[in-house]
């Protein structure tokens, strides 16, 4: 499959010329920009904050009761939400005192079996959300400081971080369309993103800024072992979000692993977006950058 | 894991026994082992989300600040709430300034009513002077203004206020939460402010000291010791959380533990329902097991010197020694009751001559006596936590969940390790290049385990999913090895493929500092599950860019020549 994505992506590029390459994911980017504009704008969030963030109770056990009557059941309590994948239900509570919190968690436990609860104060979560924005910017200037010290030049540094830019904000507004909250499995994610995108564009832009031959012909190179690497990738997390969401199908009684699924759904989308920022984006600026500034005959 | 198949080019190459000794050293840290009760069990720690358990994280509430208060309007404040009459201030002596002044000043007042010696004593403001002629009372208090500050405050706030001298100045931290707009009202009255630093903002923070977060953390660690409950680990987390993790304990059982008890304190009867402190559960050094004297049951328990200085004043000023049984001795958990007596009438007449250490709580020859000398034991061992705290978090994952997870991440794992072994072939269709790759991949996963295990980490999901994220990259940085070394589709002579290496190691080590830079804010901001991540990730990394890869490097190169 790789091969073939490749040679398609490999003639597509030397097809097109630069500004065509480039525009197809700046619109993409936009678009996303877009979609989680407007869920700020309605929200007060770029994205649907999940209970670690918001504050909350969720509790999870065995149980062969529908989630209708589970709700029912809680519903003097501030339940939000009652879901169940397999034989697990999961409730979800609003912030509530620490008296009834401690009554549901007994009568929960005492009742049930393979019970698993997290409770975060809604104050506590307000500081994990700073405190993940925080994470995440600093991340991001301190990977962008590292990529210009290493290739000193503005415009294929500029164009590393502006496609790991758009591989985040790809993935968030992936997230604001198919509804996953963000979570510490996904800041993970978003961060593991910033690591994991900047791979094949440093790879892309040493092959082609410091490798003789044309353009061209380095950027085919490039890509052939940069779609490797992410199809390597993608095949892991493909299979860890299948194992930790879907278990549960085989045996009814098996738990998803939340943090580990959130992880790799995210990750997967925000490589896909990768494959297109680095292969599109990332490479049509970078030809047009060293087309300009080496002689015409250069040209194929 | 390998080492039989280093072929003999190789076995003088450092680097390559840097990886087998890593490796050997590895598990035998991981120290895997087999027994018939248990099956397959290693010395690697696991999380609570693998090994089933709960934590509670709490925050403790308190602010640090610097004020400035008049000192003739708060003696007026604190003097006239207690005497319950209009005070008049005559003068005040010495040095009014903001800062620590170790004369203290001299306060003059006078008022229509009588006032006892007693009644300015138990202010705890200083020694004072009084006088009664004409219905006035003539006062000269000897007090000093962050004493001033510390009682109008405590009062006030119905906390703990502890002064503290930094530089020229005096920080007031309050045990309980208050709000800098809360605080700033409560100034008012006494012509005070909170204090600007020069940069023109006010001192002001929530939290607490990091000793007083430091003491709670030890007491909290001393409460679960005494309950048996050994190896919880009490960690601070920042400046004002503290993480406890019970691991095998339920949620319900670990809040019990962590909540109840909570603030001990000692307080003496003055007249009818008024009491005076004595001391807090701090100053509670010991408690013996209970034991029957002369048919009662009692609870043995030791003070500290500043304890049993204390309760000896308090006797000595409440009247205690004299009169035992209208001076009452109160035990109050979180302002409940939990004992009551007189001294006993030798303890009395000995607090005369000198403090008392050692204390013997009576409670009765009943059943019902037993089991309240027990119930104190408790109380009185688990000791106060000197500030409020409030539950911020908590979570549980019960055993047979943990045991559940921890199959499933080993099957993620595998799964994985098999996809991309599938992907890697499709695209060399070479053994000789698989199984190097897929070799050193799992070199690099037992080191980082062996890590763990040599650090005594606790491997939970979050960990577990920096590992995969570690190698996640590592397979990516193999892949451009690979491709670097066979750059023209052929295995290149010893010299070009020396000088593709560093050329394939220099990307790598771009795109692994990049990874270790994006990490590092998390490390550093230690927030909870993520930091966990952060730093597997990190060492995750290294480990595979000083250790694994560069030998991959190597390896590609012996067995890519032999099977040409």
């Amino acid at each position: 499959m790789a091969a073939i994505l490749t040679e398609y992506l490999d003639s597509f590029v030397r097809s097109c010329d630069d500004k065509k390459l480039i525009a197809i994911p700046l619109a993409v980017l936009v678009l996303s920009l877009l979609v989680s504009g407007f869920v700020f704008a309605t929200t007060g969030a770029p994205v649907k904050l999940g209970m670690e963030f918001e504050g909350g109770t969720m509790i999870a056990f065995e149980t062969q009761e529908s989630a209708e009557a589970l709700e029912l059941a809680y519903s003097a309590h501030s339940i939000v939400d009652a879901r169940k994948t397999g034989d697990r239900a999961i409730l979800q509570f609003g912030p509530m005192d620490g008296e009834s919190q401690s009554e549901i968690e007994k009568a929960i436990t005492s009742k049930y079996s393979s019970v698993e609860i997290k409770q975060i104060g809604a104050l506590y979560g307000k500081e994990l959300q700073t405190q993940a924005l925080i994470a995440l910017c600093l991340s991001f200037i301190g990977m962008a400081l590292v990529v210009f010290l290493i290739f000193r030049t503005a415009v294929p540094s500029l164009a590393v971080v502006l496609s790991a830019f758009s591989d985040i904000a790809i993935a968030i507004g992936f997230m604001n369309l198919v509804g996953i909250e963000l979570s510490l499995g996904t800041v993970a994610a978003l961060l593991m993103l910033i690591g994991y995108s900047v791979d094949s564009d440093i790879l892309l832009t040493t092959r082609v800024l410091k490798r003789r031959g044309s353009p061209d012909e380095n950027i085919g190179r490039a890509m052939h072992t940069g779609i490797t690497m992410t199809t390597t990738t993608l095949a892991a997390l493909v299979v860890m979000y299948i194992v930790s969401t879907f278990s549960y199908l085989v045996t009814s009684s098996v738990s998803q692993i939340n943090l580990l699924s959130d992880i790799a759904i995210v990750l997967i989308f925000g490589l896909v977006a990768d494959l297109m920022n680095t292969w599109l984006l990332n490479t049509g600026i970078l030809r047009w950058h060293v087309r300009r500034s080496t002689p015409r005959r250069r040209r194929t | 894991m390998r080492e039989e198949e280093v072929p003999k080019g190789l076995k003088n190459d450092i680097r390559v026994w840097l990886l087998i000794a890593a490796v050997v050293l590895s598990v035998v840290m991981i120290g895997p082992g087999y027994s018939a009760e248990e099956g397959l069990n290693t010395d690697l720690n696991y999380g609570l989300d693998l090994e089933g358990g709960s934590w509670i994280q709490i925050k403790l509430q308190g602010a640090v600040t610097q004020l400035d208060a008049d000192i003739s309007m708060l003696v007026t404040e604190i003097v006239e709430s207690a005497i319950d009459a209009p005070i008049e201030i005559i003068s005040v002596t010495g040095d009014e300034g903001e800062g620590y002044s170790n004369d203290g000043n001299t306060v003059t007042f006078t008022t229509s009513t009588y006032v006892s010696g007693l009644q300015m004593d138990l202010l705890g403001l200083g020694a004072s002077d009084i006088s009664f002629s004409d219905d006035t009372s003539s006062i000269v208090l000897s007090t000093n203004k962050q004493t001033l500050i510390m009682q109008y405050l405590s009062k006030a706030l119905n906390t703990e206020v502890v002064p503290l001298f930094v530089g020229d100045g005096v920080e007031y931290e309050i045990r309980t939460a208050v709000s800098l707009e809360e605080l700033q009202t409560l100034m008012v009255p006494v012509g005070g402010n909170v204090l600007t630093g020069s940069g023109g903002d006010v001192i002001f923070r929530e939290g607490v000291r990091t000793e007083t977060r430091d003491m709670t953390r030890d007491i909290l660690s001393e409460k679960l010791n005494s309950l048996g409950l050994k190896d919880i680990p009490v960690r601070t987390v920042g400046e004002e959380y503290i993480l406890i993790d019970f691991a095998g304990t339920d949620l319900t059982t670990a809040k019990e533990i962590v909540e109840k008890p909570g603030k001990f304190e000692i307080r003496m009867q003055t007249t009818g329902n008024e009491s005076v402190h004595v001391l807090y559960g701090d100053s509670i050094e010991k408690v013996g097991i209970v034991t029957q004297m002369d048919g009662h049951w009692n609870t043995p328990f030791t003070l500290d010197e500043d304890g049993a200085f204390a309760l000896q004043k308090i006797a000595i000023e409440t009247g205690a020694i004299a009169d035992p049984n209208s001076h009452l001795l109160y035990m109050y958990l979180d302002d409940n009751e939990v004992y009551g007596a007189p001294l006993s009438y030798s303890a009395a007449s000995a607090l005369d001559e000198h403090p008392i250490y050692s204390w013997q709580a009576s409670t009765g020859a009943d059943e019902d006596g037993k089991t309240q000398a027990d119930q104190l034991q408790i109380h009185l061992r688990a000791g106060a936590l000197p500030v409020n705290v409030v539950l911020m978090g908590s979570g549980q994952v019960d055993a047979a969940l943990g045991d559940q997870f921890k199959r499933q991440v080993v099957l993620a794992g595998l799964f994985a390790l098999l996809a991309v072994a599938v992907v890697v072939f499709r695209r060399y269709h070479q053994k000789e290049i698989l199984l190097p790759m897929v070799g050193t991949s799992l070199c690099e996963v037992i080191i980082i385990l062996g890590f763990a295990g040599a650090v005594n980490w606790q491997l939970d999901l979050p960990a577990i999913a920096g590992i995969i994220a570690a190698i996640g990259t590592g397979i990516d940085h193999l892949v451009i090895i690979t491709d670097e070394v066979l750059y023209e589709g052929k295995l290149p002579s010893t010299k070009v493929y020396m000088e593709r290496i560093s050329k394939a190691f220099a990307i790598i080590f771009a795109a692994a500092a990049t990874t270790t830079i994006a990490m590092s804010p998390l490390v550093v901001m230690g927030f909870g599950a993520l930091r966990g991540f952060a730093i597997t990730t990190i060492i995750g990394v290294l480990i595979g860019v000083l250790i694994a890869r560069p030998v991959y490097g190597k390896v590609i190169k012996v067995v890519l020549d032999k099977a040409e």
